[in-house]
């Protein structure tokens, strides 16, 4: 099913700005909030996967109804899940769109990668010193 | 020990009212913070000496170290970016503007993926802005676009409008009517006198058929316009000229939506149409804490706001390929410094694939998403908390940032100071 992609931020997000590493960062930024009825179609219970595609790749999400938005919307707390589907076009302003994307979303029983995870495919090294 | 009257360096509210409780050069409770404010003072998360990529992991080296190996990959570059630089204070800025001309490379700062547009914008029609403090005392009428106050900038309705006392307003909370214009019903939008609920991408539809209604054109507005009823619009607008002073407060759901600049620039024409017939503001919702004073340094130091590329010798200033992303996405820098932010976690995929792959320097207090992307990350003390210097908030007011602890750290400005000496060295200058 297609929907309307937003990202933005949230107070749960913000808190953990400093933390990224905590699982709170993780819980809050693989989330994928979505209308109760567009969970329904999906075949999706509140905190099942859903696999979210853009042309630009996919990302495994856990799915919380949300009644803010409004059916056909879904949306991610910024951070590197949202930005895992996120083209880097910026239509030769400097920005990104990183609000009102088209994608489209499955139910998934794949799991959701850790940030860590996220960084590690693209080349990056976890760090674990902590 | 309790220390009154603490600038908050979280984001561009710049909160200076809280109250540090300190023992033992420890900070152990904060009192008048938001939740986010609450969750900076009280981080213990600092790394406590550089760290340097090794191929199994990481391992800590020496300040002298990580300063020696920044200094030689900005030498070695050809196209060094040097990102970031909204999470720190002015005088750190200054010295990156100036080791960024001495290797000729790029700077940019997070307002490009934040209210970069809104700066585009600005430059075509001008920016009718004032201070928070007039908002305060004098606005009956505030408008909340694409923004959601309540999440990233909590203390904002509590501090200037919605539930601050006013000067000029016999009963502020009364009196101040609240308008919300959002795609979401967020719990900005359910305080809110009047939630404007909008189509996504409808921005620029909906200011175009307010200013034409402001006009005394109405009649050319259909009865729907991206979902919202001409006749809540017509509300909205009587709403507002019938105000002795409005105040627009805007958000990325303007600049990260189809139209960027565009959608900005008819905001600002909007207000330009409600000054026609009562005193009306608008004013960018900075995200960082020294977001803006990253524009105002660049500004008065090479003429520009952001994404300066210095590779002619002089000052270049071009959005869309100067910018921090769009140098990323094409894969044109060779090294790149990153400070005070992290495009890890905030950046698309594309960009950050290309950090892993070139020379990368951290200077950040705490180990970010970028961190994983990193060659080096330096430490150092937290503005605002364990180091002094200048900000500016989200209306341009400078305010000194105070230290509340003695730092274990060298700061920003001390490590950047460093760098760009022994970089004047190896120049032979």
């Amino acid at each position: 099913m297609k929907f309307i992609l937003n990202t933005g931020r949230t107070v749960t997000q913000g808190r953990h700005v400093e933390h990224k590493y905590h699982q709170g960062y993780f819980e809050e930024t693989s989330s994928c909030f979505i209308h109760p009825l567009d969970l329904m179609d999906l075949d999706l219970e509140d905190g099942e996967h859903v696999e979210v595609v853009s042309e630009w790749g996919s990302v495994v999400l856990r799915a919380v109804s949300c009644e803010d938005l409004r059916k056909g919307m879904i949306f991610v707390p910024l951070g590197p899940f949202a930005n895992h589907i996120i083209p880097p076009r910026t239509h030769s302003t400097g920005m990104p769109d990183f609000k009102n994307i088209t994608v489209e979303l499955a139910r998934t029983e794949r799991e959701r990668l850790t940030q860590w995870e996220l960084m590690e495919k693209i080349g990056g090294k976890r760090y674990e010193n902590q | 020990m309790k220390i009154n009257d603490v600038v908050c360096p979280f984001c561009g509210c710049l909160c200076d009212d809280l109250e540090i409780t300190v023992e033992h050069n420890r900070i152990v409770a904060v009192d008048n913070g938001c939740t986010l404010a609450n969750a900076k003072f009280m981080s213990k998360e600092q790394l406590a000496s550089p760290i340097r990529r090794t191929g199994e992991g990481w391992e800590n080296i020496s300040y002298d170290e990580a300063i020696q190996y920044t200094v030689d990959m900005l030498l070695d570059a050809d196209r060094p970016l040097l990102y970031g630089w909204s999470g720190t204070h002015g005088e750190a800025q200054c010295i990156g503007v100036h080791v960024s001309e001495l290797v000729g490379g790029i700077i940019d700062s997070t307002t490009s993926v934040c209210h970069g547009p809104s700066i585009l914008a600005i430059q075509e029609v001008g920016h009718p802005g004032c201070t928070l403090g007039r908002v305060k005392n004098r606005a009956d009428v505030v408008i909340y676009w694409g923004c959601n106050p309540l999440e990233a900038h909590p203390r904002h309705m509590s501090r200037y409008t919605t539930y601050a006392d006013g000067y000029f307003l016999q009963n502020a909370f009364r009196e101040r009517k609240v308008i919300v214009v959002d795609v979401r019903e967020t719990e900005t939008a359910r305080v809110a006198d009047e939630f404007i609920r909008i189509k996504e991408g409808g921005d620029y539809a909906v200011l175009s058929a307010l200013r034409a209604i402001v006009r005394g054109k109405g009649d050319v507005v259909p009865e729907s316009v991206a979902g919202v009823s001409r006749s809540q619009l017509e509300r909205i607008v009587t709403l507002c000229k019938d105000a002795k002073f409005g105040a627009i407060f805007f958000g990325l759901g303007l600049t990260m939506t189809r139209g960027k600049y565009k959608n900005v620039r008819n905001a600002i024409e909007l207000v330009d149409e409600l000054s026609r017939h009562t005193k009306f503001t608008i004013t960018p919702m900075r995200g960082h804490w020294n977001v803006y004073g990253s524009n105002e340094v660049f500004t008065w130091m090479t003429g520009y706001p952001y994404a300066i590329d210095f590779c002619r010798g002089i000052a270049f200033y071009n959005p869309g390929e100067t910018s921090a992303i769009d140098l990323l996405a094409r894969k044109e820098c060779d090294a790149c410094l990153i400070i005070g932010s992290d495009p890890g976690a905030h950046f698309p995929r594309g960009c950050v694939e290309h950090l892993a792959e070139i020379p990368t320097v951290v200077i950040d207090p705490v180990p970010t998403m970028t961190t994983a992307l990193a060659d080096v990350q330096i430490p150092v003390a937290v503005s605002g908390i364990d180091a002094d210097g200048t900000a500016y908030r989200m209306d341009g007011v400078p305010i000194r940032v105070r230290k509340v602890i003695e730092p274990t750290l060298p700061n920003d400005r001390e490590v950047l100071k460093s760098i760009h000496a022994k970089m004047k060295e190896a120049k032979g200058q």
